[in-house]
């Protein structure tokens, strides 16, 4: 089964003049249940709208939108907010932690708000982390953390409800070029070792690398 | 819960701040509730606390016991009403005295004569003693306790001039009457009090009726009769009198308006502060919104806190209240109002949550696509 199925998803922004602003002009856009697609394109261009869709945060204007055989197109609220608990993982362009939880809370939040499972989210929180390389970091807080620390516990939080489908919102800009491929290297291997669909979208050809495919989109339009 | 509860334990100090802020608000309110109380018990106890249902002034006494007096011909009008049952006379004086537990220092008493009747709890007599017992005969007294002129069992008052000597054989709590030392005589024992000390005056006229009615008969029955019968008459039921009693209405009204005060200030406070933290942390709510947290439980979390914060606030609140009410203050006896505690509690914690429902609606109001370019609802 497909991780996300978009036919004919278009997005249109009526602005307080009457004027429209086109985001995502009638899309196509297929990925298979393990594979890593690069969503590259220059500002503006749609990247973000195109993840929000998908991600059940933004309903499309016009279109079908499928996730692992479920299809959100016509879900209301309180059905996308169950969605994203239950199916997606996110990290986004620029707040992603909580302030107030450390970096193990940051995670199990994620069960807090959903299952419940107690005593197993804390050993998969445990286990996530160790694997990020933050298995002495668990207890501190945001502001305690790198850059790039922060970015770690973002990816683990992510990962936390076993998602179907995983959006990165240009999860290097932030970070210089080492760092940066040391990301996405580590977004690549978690990936593939659970077997998870994921879009990384960037601006930066060099990211493209650690992807099996890359996708352009220009003026909300997208090139294959 | 899991959210309401790191949040306060990773910021103890600005939640800990509302906490004491609410505290202090309800330990004036319970305070001021007290100081309300006890003033007018030492005002009017005596009235309250007393066992007639009726009182009848003579209209000229401005419903002021002291300011009253019963001729011969109002008192037989009194006598003559349908639906009486029983009647006594109540004299009033206030007095210059010697207490042998005041040290020698003198004292303003007040001194109240009832006609006894067999028990010594004819009409007009304090409706329960805390020690001893009712007067038995002349020149004995029930002494009001509270203050720093309570009276107990044993003590001798002596009034001045004269030397008139007066023995305390039992105490009531709440008897006062004008916030002074009171006693409770026999209507002869108050008669020869008055010429003791003024030889000339001659004997005293009654300063009030005191009433209850016939079986079948209500209070309320028996004061429009008293009042039907003689335009020089004014009668009224043990609770209007002493709430009539003059000042007593605007030491109320003086403290309702400083209670609405509080009940206003409370819930501004708790609004304000969780509208403020609420805006202080937007992204944070737009980022979990997004990750799949519904905003009921969002909100939840926010009403767990300010039920905790008041809850928090009314605890500490009323235990610093507590060991004033078992001190008092000055001459005031101040009471724990466990009535007051229930009333202020169900209503600071209902107008807190509704002062945060504003809070609320900024929460409910949260677009998580905000999430996705970092403005959140504070934007
Ligand atoms: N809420 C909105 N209202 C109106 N127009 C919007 C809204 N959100 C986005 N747009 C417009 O839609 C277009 C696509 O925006 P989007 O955020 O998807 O771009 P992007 O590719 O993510 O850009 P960047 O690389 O800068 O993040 C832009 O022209 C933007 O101005
Ligand atoms: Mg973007």
């Amino acid at each position: 089964m497909n991780a996300l199925e978009l036919t004919d998803v278009r997005k249109v922004y009526t602005m307080g003049d009457g004027s429209d602003v086109v985001a995502l002009d009638r899309s196509n856009l297929t990925v298979a249940e393990d594979e890593i697609i690069a969503l590259v394109g220059p500002s503006g261009s749609g990247k973000t709208t195109l993840c929000s869709m998908a991600g059940g945060i933004l309903s499309p204007t016009e279109g079908r939108i499928v996730v692992a055989g479920e299809d959100i197109s016509d879900y209301g609220d309180k059905e996308l907010t169950k969605f994203r608990q239950e199916s997606i993982g996110f990290v986004f362009q620029s707040v992603n932690l909580v302030p107030f939880l450390n970096a193990k809370e940051n995670l199990t939040v994620v069960d807090e708000l959903g299952a419940r499972t107690g005593k197993e989210a804390q050993r998969r929180a445990d286990d996530l982390l160790g694997e990020l390389g933050l298995g002495d970091r668990k207890q501190n807080m945001p502001s305690q953390l790198s850059g790039g620390q922060r970015q770690r516990v973002a990816i683990g939080r992510a990962l936390m409800n076993d998602p179907k489908l995983v959006l990165f919102d240009e999860p290097t800009s932030s970070l210089d070029t080492e760092l940066g491929e040391q990301v996405m290297e580590l977004i690549r291997t978690e990936m593939k070792r659970r077997g998870t669909a994921a879009i990384v979208v960037t601006h930066d050809e060099r990211i493209t690398e650690f992807c099996d495919r890359s996708v352009h989109i220009v003026d909300g339009r997208l090139e294959s | 819960m899991f959210l309401a509860l790191k949040e306060m334990s990773r910021a103890k100090t600005r939640f800990g701040l509302l906490v004491a802020a609410i505290a202090l608000l309800v330990f004036l309110i319970l305070f001021q509730q007290s100081l309300q109380n006890g003033l007018i018990t030492g005002f009017v106890g005596a009235i309250r606390n007393q066992n007639a249902p009726v009182l009848v002034y003579s209209v000229d006494g401005q419903r002021v016991i002291q300011g009253s007096i019963i001729t011969p011909d109002l008192e037989a009008e009194v006598r003559d009403v349908d639906g009486l049952g029983t009647v006594g006379r109540l004299g009033q004086g206030t007095f210059t005295a010697t207490s042998t537990t005041s040290s020698g220092d003198s004292l303003d008493a007040t001194i109240l004569g009832y006609e006894l009747g067999d028990d010594g709890q004819g009409l007009g007599a304090p409706s329960e003693l805390v020690d001893g017992r009712y007067p038995s005969g002349e020149l004995e007294a029930v002494g009001s306790t509270g203050g720093d002129d309570a009276f107990a069992v044993g003590d001798t008052v002596v009034l001045q001039p004269g030397g008139f000597e007066i023995e305390i054989v039992g105490v009531a709590d709440d008897i006062q009457l004008n916030v002074s030392p009171t006693l409770f005589v026999s209507y002869s024992t108050w008669s020869d009090a008055v010429q003791s000390v003024n030889p000339d005056a001659g004997e005293p006229l009654p300063n009030v009726m005191v009433a209850a009615p016939a079986e079948g008969v209500t209070a309320d029955q028996l004061v429009t009769d008293i009042n039907d019968r003689s335009l020089d008459l004014d009668a009224l039921t043990r609770d209007d009198a002493a709430s009539e009693t003059p000042g007593v209405a605007q030491v109320q009204q003086s403290f309702q308006l400083i209670f609405l005060l509080y009940g206003l200030v409370v819930p501004c406070v708790t609004g304000l502060f969780f509208l403020i933290v609420t805006l202080q942390k937007a992204d944070a709510l737009t980022l979990l919104r997004a990750i799949g947290a519904p905003a009921k439980r969002l909100v939840a979390s926010l009403l767990i806190q300010v039920v905790l914060m008041i809850g928090g606030g009314l605890v500490i609140g009323t235990a610093l209240y507590f060991p004033l009410t078992v001190t008092g203050l000055g001459g005031l006896e101040l009471r724990f109002e466990t009535g007051a505690v229930l009333f202020w509690s169900i209503l600071l914690l209902t107008l807190g949550v509704a002062s945060s429902l504003v809070a609320a609606r900024r929460v409910l109001r949260i677009d998580p696509i905000e999430a996705t370019t970092g403005a959140g609802v504070g934007a």
